[in-house]
C-alpha cells in the first residue's frame, strides 16, 4: 500500500512539480477561460442580431409584404442569409470549422487565438440566436402591443421592453451554452493552441504517463463545470423570487 | 368625400379580412373631440378590432383612419374617385363600356374589387403617393397622440410602475427625467396608488395594474384614449376603481373610445353609444335614445340579454 502511494507520489512530481509543469496546466486553463469569455461574447452579439432579423421578418413579413418597398427586400435577404448561417453552423462540426477558419479564410493570420475565438463565437452565436428567438417569442405579445401603442417604434420597443425580459427568460440556457462552450474549446490544440487539453497532452507527451496529466485536466473542467452549474441555479432561484 | 374638418378622428369604409374570415365589413365614423363614444356588441363582432384598427395595431384590409385631418393608414384607391380614374383597370373598362357613366364604372369598380395595386400604372401609383405625401402622418407619432388601455394592463413587466409611466415621456417626448417622473408621482396621487410608485407591476392587484395602465397612456397627454375592454379582465370587486378613473377621464374632456360590456358606463358617461354586429355599425345613438328605443331587431335582442 505505501509503496503504491509512493508511486503515486513520484507521479505528481514527475508530472507536475518537475520543471514546473503546473504552469503548463495553468497557463493552457488561462487560455482555455479567454477563449471561452470572448467567444461567448461575440456569440451573443451575434445571437442578439440574428435573432432580431428572424423574429422581426416572421413578425412583420405579412404586412411589409403588401407594401413591398426596400424594406422588406433587404429584410428578406438579410432573414435569408441569417437562416444560410444558421443551417451550414449547425449542419457542420465545429472542429471542421475551426480547421477552416484557421487554415483557410485565416490562413494568412499568426494569432490563432484570435482564429479560435472568431471560430467559437461564429459557432456559438448560431445557437444562442436559436435561445433568443424562443425567449422573443416567449415574451407576452401584449408587451410588445403596448410599447407600440405608446409611440415606439419596432426597434425601440425591441431594445426597452422585450429584449430585457428576453435576457431574463433565456439566462439560464445561456449559462448552459457558456458550459458547452468552456469544453468545446477543448480542441482548440487543432490549431496549435496550448489550452487546458492541450497542455495536459504535452505533459503526458514529456513524461510518457497519461493517468496524472489527463486525470488532472478532466477534474478542472468538471470542477469549473460544477461551480457554474451551481452559480447558474442560485441565478434561477433568484430570479424566480423576485418574480417581477 | 363627405368630410367633417372638425372630427378628431374619421374612420371611412374600414375593412378588415383576416383570411377568409371577415371582420370589419365597411365601417365609417367620426368622432369629434370631447366626446365619449361607447362601443358595445357581441363577442367576435368586430368591436375590438375597429379600436386596434384606429392606432393600426391591426392594419386595415380597407379604409382609411384619419387622425385630426392626417392620415394615419395607407391610402384606399376605393375612397378616392379621382384615384380609380387614373387606373388602367378603369381605363380599360370605359373602353369596352362606353354606355357605362363615370359613377357607374367606379362603382362597378369597386363593389367588385377590380384594382390591382401592381398593375394600374405609373399615374395612378404617382396620384396614390401624391395624396399619401400630402396627408400622411408617421404612425408612430400619431400613437403618441392616441393613448391605449388593454384588456390585460400590458404594464411592462420589466419596470417599476414609475418607470412604466415615464419611459416613454422621456424616450419620446424627450422630457426631462425629473420632469417626468413628477409628472408621474402626480398622476398616480390622482389615482390613489402613489406609494406603489418602486413596485413591479406584479406585486399589484389587477385594478390597480389597469389604473396604472390607464396613468402610462395619460403621460403622454394623448388627444384621445382607447379602451380595450378595460374591466373584462378584472375581478368583479374591482371595476369600479377602474370605471371611476374612467369617469373622471371623461369629466375632464378628454376624447375616449371605450370598448366595454358595461352597460352602467354606458348609459351614465357615454355621449354617443355604438352597436357594432357583423361587422357593421347597426345603430349609433345618445345613450338615452339608444338603451330607451332601440330600432334595430339585432340590438334589441342584444340590450335584451344584457339588461337585466
Amino acid at each position: 500500500m505505501n509503496e503504491w502511494f509512493a508511486r503515486l507520489a513520484d507521479q505528481f512530481r514527475l508530472n507536475f512539480i518537475t520543471g514546473d509543469r503546473w504552469t503548463w496546466l495553468l497557463e493552457g486553463f488561462k487560455m482555455t477561460l479567454i477563449i471561452t469569455f470572448f467567444a461567448t461574447l461575440i456569440g451573443i452579439a451575434i445571437g442578439v442580431v440574428i435573432a432580431t432579423v428572424r423574429s422581426s421578418y416572421d413578425k412583420n413579413k405579412e404586412s411589409m409584404q403588401k407594401k413591398g418597398g426596400i424594406g422588406y427586400r433587404l429584410l428578406s435577404i438579410l432573414n435569408s442569409i441569417c437562416g444560410l448561417y444558421l443551417t451550414v453552423i449547425r449542419g457542420t462540426p465545429v472542429v471542421v470549422q475551426l480547421l477552416i477558419m484557421y487554415f483557410i479564410i485565416f490562413a494568412s493570420s499568426t494569432n490563432s487565438t484570435m482564429v479560435a475565438i472568431m471560430s467559437f463565437g461564429i459557432n456559438s452565436g448560431a445557437y444562442v440566436a436559436e435561445i433568443f428567438r424562443g425567449g422573443i417569442m416567449s415574451v407576452d405579445k401584449g408587451q410588445f402591443e403596448a410599447g407600440r401603442s405608446l409611440g415606439f417604434n419596432y426597434i425601440q420597443t425591441m431594445i426597452y421592453i422585450v429584449i430585457p425580459q428576453m435576457f431574463k427568460i433565456v439566462l439560464p440556457t445561456l449559462c448552459n451554452e457558456f458550459i458547452v462552450l468552456l469544453k468545446e474549446t477543448s480542441i482548440s490544440g487543432y490549431v496549435g493552441i496550448r489550452d487546458l487539453t492541450k497542455a495536459g497532452d504535452l505533459i503526458r507527451g514529456r513524461t510518457f504517463s497519461a493517468f496524472m496529466p489527463l486525470i488532472a485536466v478532466a477534474l478542472i473542467y468538471l470542477v469549473v463545470v460544477i461551480v457554474f452549474t451551481k452559480l447558474v441555479r442560485r441565478l434561477e432561484r433568484r430570479l424566480r423570487n423576485s418574480d417581477h | 368625400m363627405t368630410t367633417d374638418r372638425n372630427a378628431l378622428v374619421r374612420v371611412e369604409g374600414l375593412y378588415k379580412y383576416f383570411g377568409e374570415n371577415r371582420v370589419l365589413r365597411g365601417i365609417s365614423t367620426e368622432i369629434d373631440k370631447g366626446e365619449v363614444v361607447v362601443v358595445i356588441g357581441p363577442s367576435g363582432s368586430g368591436k375590438s378590432t375597429f379600436l386596434r384598427c384606429l392606432n393600426l395595431l391591426e392594419e386595415p384590409t380597407y379604409g382609411e383612419v384619419w387622425l385630426e385631418n392626417k392620415l394615419v393608414t395607407p391610402v384606399d384607391p376605393y375612397l378616392h374617385p379621382d384615384v380609380i380614374e387614373l387606373s388602367k383597370t378603369y381605363q380599360k373598362l370605359a373602353a369596352e363600356n362606353p354606355e357605362m357613366s363615370r359613377e357607374a364604372l367606379i362603382e362597378k369598380i369597386r363593389a367588385e374589387d377590380l384594382l390591382h395595386e401592381k398593375h394600374e400604372g405609373k399615374a395612378y401609383k404617382g396620384r396614390m403617393k401624391q395624396i399619401y405625401a400630402e396627408n400622411y402622418i408617421n404612425i408612430n407619432l400619431a400613437r403618441q397622440k392616441i393613448g391605449m388601455v388593454f384588456q390585460q394592463f400590458n404594464l411592462f413587466a420589466n419596470l417599476k410602475i414609475l418607470d412604466n409611466i415615464t419611459l416613454a415621456p422621456i424616450k419620446l417626448l424627450k422630457m426631462d427625467k425629473a420632469a417626468a417622473e413628477q409628472k408621474a408621482m402626480a398622476l398616480l396621487e390622482r389615482i390613489g396608488l402613489a406609494d406603489k410608485a418602486d413596485a413591479y407591476p406584479q406585486q399589484l392587484s389587477g385594478g390597480q395594474t389597469q389604473r396604472v395602465a390607464i396613468v402610462r397612456a395619460l403621460a403622454m397627454d394623448p388627444d384621445v384614449m382607447l379602451f380595450d375592454e378595460p374591466t373584462s379582465a378584472l375581478d368583479p370587486e374591482m371595476v369600479g376603481e377602474v370605471l371611476d378613473v374612467m369617469k373622471e377621464l371623461a369629466a375632464s374632456g378628454m376624447t375616449m373610445v371605450v370598448v366595454t360590456h358595461e352597460m352602467g358606463f354606458a348609459k351614465e358617461v357615454g355621449t354617443r353609444v355604438v352597436f357594432i354586429d357583423e361587422g357593421v355599425i347597426k345603430e349609433e345613438a345618445p345613450p338615452q335614445e339608444f338603451f330607451s328605443q332601440p330600432k334595430d331587431p339585432r340590438l334589441q335582442d342584444f340590450l335584451s340579454k344584457v339588461l337585466i
